[in-house]
């Protein structure tokens, strides 16, 4: 026993000896486990480096990152960030495209760069510039629960009140009745409480629930005519000659879908994907818009056993909202450092680890060998979904100023929900000009 | 029964049925972190655990997971930042304050003015003084370090305890001290070895508040630390929010090991919360 | 008073001088400073001297009108209660059996960390799942979407407000209740005293300055009220329970810190503080209060 603990504490020694850089990763809570894995894996192929995960919440990663940056105090020496951040955090980040060019003996040649799905490497790139390599391809999903939606019992009660067969909804209009449908106070035969469950909170949730409402719109026929195509910095929330382009008709549509699916959802001013998580976790309601790794919570919780049956996944109805993350390396710190870190970002982005973070860690992939490998399908369903998906969800702006229109947008969003702000294209006009103010600034 | 006697039961009632729903939420936040992932939030909610379990203080509640959010490991040296972080701004911060209430008391120095700059100082917001304060920690290399919280922490629990102090060093009577000059003794002197021992409660309460400020602080852990070697818990807490699930068993168990320091030490130095107050706060 | 003892008592305050002009002067100038810029770390080439644009912002600023709006309903409401709650605890609780006891577990919720307490409530008052909607369905209430409506989600920050503050004036004033000179209370039983009249005619004068005292504290804490917020209602639905603070911390840190237009926002809040506190000290004659000045 002794000797053991001895031998334990001599290889530790030994590791420890070994580590002659130690680089600090910060990390959103999100990616903080996938990422301590693959610390772990780097460190066994790599002791001379030593890698230290540390793990933030969301609202306070992005403000954290940007002190780091404008102090440049290199207090971190990889940034896990959000892409919607690019702008901001560019100041701060390594070129890695420059960085590649300079440093061929680092470059793993089988890291295949064609490889990366195209709109999550873009994501990454600010300026011309390659801020950061696409780590988590995460997009919104519509789950629903399979089992009710599959129920003859149901099928044959819903087309008697609707004259319409029962199906997973397409668009949102759809949804309307499927979720009138499933809410107990509107159909006492309703096998669930409610018939969805909604965010619209006055968080950073509903800058991007507004997205996929507002998207089909904006990438209809009609959206691409009269707006041009979508900016890649300023997103779908913009023209093409980057207006905001939410204050027009198409605008006040995406309002007035969201409203109207409110009477069917538990609090959905108040609830945020904690609340909502729960919600379908729990058999409350019988459709959810949500992220890509909640799955995982649903498929251990006991209200949705078996999860083959009970889980259904689909396309949103409306269009699907990217929420993808990137790690950047910084630039303020030595260049012995930056080579310890590019050899890490590098790591945790390759072949090998996307799969592998995928079948563990249930982190949407950045690659298309991962979503074609039929061991990745197996592992989630969800994978099977995400080709069509990413092959035009809609995206926030990039540009420094997005936190700030995020704030705004977020607190006068609810006030329409809510009725405080009445529901005209006067309010979206107003709302415009501020935001119009926050970019001239 | 007499009538008092009735009336008494009645209080105590009342009082009982206040009590109770002032403790409800720690309550809430205690069953919770003992309670199963299938038990956090049920309807109707499940007010005593059918089991209580470790799970979420160790882990061993899910396979689905990584270790991030499904356990406290790694709350250790976030303790240890936190204990260390809050004990020695107690104690500078009451050391500072006594001296300069003393002085304030005793002398009148600087009068209500001086008296009131210090006071004020508990009144800035610390969101001003967040990134002026990381400019310079960031030049003199205090980023994440001990000292980075304690120094910015001294300023409001300071203030606060000079304050508490300066009614408390007015009751204890001055010809104690002028028997001490009699015999010989210098202002110091005098200070030290016969108005501290009598003002022991006083010091105590002025230290117990102190702690327990710091102890719950969050912005300035949040911006002037960035890993385990300085976090405090508070900024700990922050991990089990995630875009995919909120930890809630987990959220609380970490939650309770936040606060029960705290309490515990509250609890057993409470005696003198009261002497002390009792004594200061009221002339 | 010799010379000596001034000088020793200079030297005693001089560690406190020390430690406010390093840790609060620089910080705060650089927030003036700042505050005349338009300085913002998300975007690299700011700093540049703006006048008073920032200030004249303010004005026009909806969002910052009305966290004015919340801030003042707290002030206005939330601490009203704590005060009130807090003396009929303090009451209550005189000389009942178990005294000691009871004290000690009202006193428990201040000693809560505001983080830790934010996420409780935010437990409780779960629309579906909250014991709070429970026991309102019990009695035959309806649920209540706690956070999703203004008034409601402003009721609700306000009862985590009051949750963790009534027992802060619990303290100060039983410990002052216990203070009390028994002499003058004995004095006022032999007239025939009993009951309210007592309270009103001998022991509510009595207590009359370190209830303003304990009024001033609190209402100088509500206007920095941060953390109930950001656990809670993080300000919504829309800006119903944004904060002063917390609307001032949103600017400068969490959406990118827009430092100059955000250090404006703080020097209002220390200008407003700073009145508030020189108005109430007069009127209350604090100074008479800690024994610095004999009117």
């Amino acid at each position: 026993m002794k000797l053991k603990l001895l031998l334990l504490a001599l290889a530790l020694l030994s590791v420890l000896a070994f580590a002659e850089v130690t680089i600090s990763v910060v990390a959103c809570s999100d990616n903080a486990d996938s990422l301590k894995w693959l610390a772990e894996e780097f460190m066994k192929r790599n002791p001379d480096i030593k890698v230290e995960v540390t793990t933030l919440s969301w609202e306070v990663l992005y403000p954290r990152i940007l002190a780091d940056i404008s102090a440049k105090s290199g207090a971190f020496d990889v940034f896990n960030w959000d892409v919607m951040t690019a702008g901001a955090v560019s100041q701060g980040c390594l070129d890695l495209f420059e960085f590649i060019k300079q440093n061929p003996d680092l470059v793993d040649p089988s890291y295949d760069m064609d490889d990366l799905l195209p709109l999550a490497k873009n994501l990454g790139i600010w300026d011309g510039k390659l801020v950061g390599f696409p780590y988590f391809n995460n997009t919104m999903l519509f789950y629903y629960r399979k089992d009710l939606f599959e129920n003859p019992k149901y099928k044959e009660e819903f087309e008697k009140m609707f004259g319409r067969p029962l199906r997973v909804p397409t668009t949102w209009a759809e949804a309307v009745d499927v979720a009138r449908y499933f809410t107990k106070s509107y159909n006492k035969n309703s096998p669930t409480q409610y018939g969805i469950a909604l965010m619209f909170p006055t968080t950073h949730t509903m800058f991007y629930m507004y997205l996929i409402f507002f998207g089909p719109y904006r990438r209809s026929v009609e959206g691409l005519t009269r707006f041009g195509p979508v900016d890649l910095d300023y997103g779908d929330y913009f023209t093409a000659d980057r207006k905001p382009a939410f204050a027009s008709d198409l605008g006040l549509k995406a309002f007035e879908d969201m409203k109207a699916l409110m009477p069917y959802s538990p609090d959905p001013l108040g609830s945020d994907y904690g609340e909502t998580l729960e919600y379908f976790a729990k058999g409350i309601v019988a459709m959810v818009p949500q992220w890509t790794n909640p799955y995982l919570q649903f498929k251990s919780s006991p209200a949705l056993q078996p999860a083959a049956e009970k889980i259904g996944i689909a396309p949103m109805p409306g269009r699907s909202v990217a929420g993808n993350w990137a790690l950047g390396i910084n630039k303020f710190i030595s260049t012995e450092k930056q080579k310890a870190a590019f050899k890490f970002i590098q790591f945790a982005t390759s072949k090998w680890a996307d799969k592998e973070k995928l079948i563990r860690f249930a982190i949407a992939p950045v690659r298309k060998s991962t979503l074609e490998d039929a061991e990745a399908q197996n592992a989630i369903p969800w994978v099977k979904v995400l080709p069509s998906i990413y092959a035009d969800e809609t995206f926030r702006p990039r540009i420094p100023e997005e936190p700030r229109l995020e704030d705004i947008s977020n607190i006068n969003f609810a006030k329409i929900l809510s009725g405080e702000l009445p529901l005209t294209l006067d309010t979206l006009n107003k709302l415009a000009n501020e935001w119009e103010k926050v970019l001239t600034k | 029964m007499s009538r008092r006697n009735v009336v008494r039961l009645i209080r105590f009632c009342v009082a009982l049925l206040v009590l109770a729903i002032f403790l409800f939420p720690i309550y809430w936040l205690v069953i919770t972190a003992f309670k199963q992932e299938s038990e956090w939030f049920t309807t109707p909610p499940v007010f005593w655990p059918s089991k209580f379990t470790l799970s979420n203080f160790l882990g061993t509640g899910s396979t689905t997971f990584g270790t991030t959010t499904t356990s406290i490991a790694g709350i250790v040296p976030f303790l240890r930042n936190s204990v260390v972080v809050a004990t020695t701004t107690s104690i500078v911060s009451t050391i500072i304050a006594a001296f300069a209430a003393y002085s304030i008391a005793r002398t009148k120095i600087g009068g209500t003015g001086l008296a009131g700059w210090f006071i004020s100082m508990r009144f800035l917001p610390p969101i001003a003084s967040a990134i002026p304060l990381y400019v310079i920690f960031s030049k003199i290399s205090l980023l994440n370090t001990w000292w980075a919280l304690i120094l910015p922490y001294l300023v409001p629990t300071t203030a606060l305890s000079i304050w508490l102090l300066i009614s408390f060093f007015n009751e204890i009577p001055q010809e104690i001290e002028e028997a001490a000059y009699i015999d010989g003794a210098s202002r110091t002197q005098a200070f030290l070895q016969v108005v501290l021992p009598l003002s022991a409660p006083g010091l105590a309460a002025a230290a117990i508040l102190a702690f327990i400020q710091s102890w719950g602080e969050f912005l300035l852990a949040l911006v002037l630390t960035s890993n385990a070697s300085a976090q405090t818990l508070p900024v700990y807490l922050g991990r089990y929010i995630t875009g995919w699930r909120v930890a809630w068993g987990p959220l609380s168990a970490a939650g309770l090991v936040t606060m029960l320091p705290v309490i515990v030490f509250a609890l057993i130095t409470q005696r003198y919360l009261i002497r002390g107050l009792t004594l200061g706060a009221v002339k | 008073m010799t010379s000596t003892h001034k000088r020793t008592g200079f030297f005693m305050v001089l560690p406190a001088i020390v430690l406010f002009l390093v840790m609060t002067v620089y910080p705060f100038a650089y927030m003036i400073y700042n505050s005349f810029t338009n300085l913002d770390l998300s975007k690299s080439g700011t700093g540049q001297f703006v006048g008073l644009r920032n200030y004249t912002d303010i004005v026009r600023d909806q969002l910052a009108l009305s966290s004015i709006e919340f801030t003042a309903l707290m002030v206005l409401i939330a601490v009203p209660v704590e005060m009130i709650l807090g003396l009929a605890l303090s009451y209550l609780i005189r000389g009942l059996f178990a005294e000691k006891a009871l004290r000690s577990l009202f006193l428990i919720p201040m000693m809560v960390p505001a983080a830790v307490g934010g996420f409780g409530w935010k437990m409780l008052f779960n629309f579906i799942f909250g014991p709070i909607n429970y026991f309102l369905n019990l009695i035959g209430l309806q649920s209540i979407e706690w956070f999703g409506k203004i008034n409601t989600a402003r009721t609700a920050v306000m009862i985590v407000e009051i949750w963790q503050w009534t027992p802060f004036v619990f303290l100060i004033l039983y410990a002052a209740l216990q203070a009390l000179p028994k002499d003058i209370l004995d004095a006022g039983k032999v007239d025939g005293a009993d009951g309210w009249r007592l309270f009103l005619h001998i022991e509510l004068p009595l207590l009359r300055p370190i209830l303003y005292v304990t009024l001033l504290l609190r209402i100088i804490d509500v206007l920095r009220t941060f953390d109930s917020v950001y656990m809670t209602t993080y300000g919504g639905p829309g800006s119903a329970t944004s904060t002063w603070s917390f609307y001032a911390y949103k600017v400068t840190v969490s959406y990118g810190w827009n430092i100059g237009y955000g250090s404006a926002l703080c020097v209002i809040l220390v200008i407003v503080s700073g009145i508030l506190i020189n108005t109430l000290t007069r009127v209350l004659n604090i100074g008479r209060e800690l024994g610095l000045s004999k009117e």
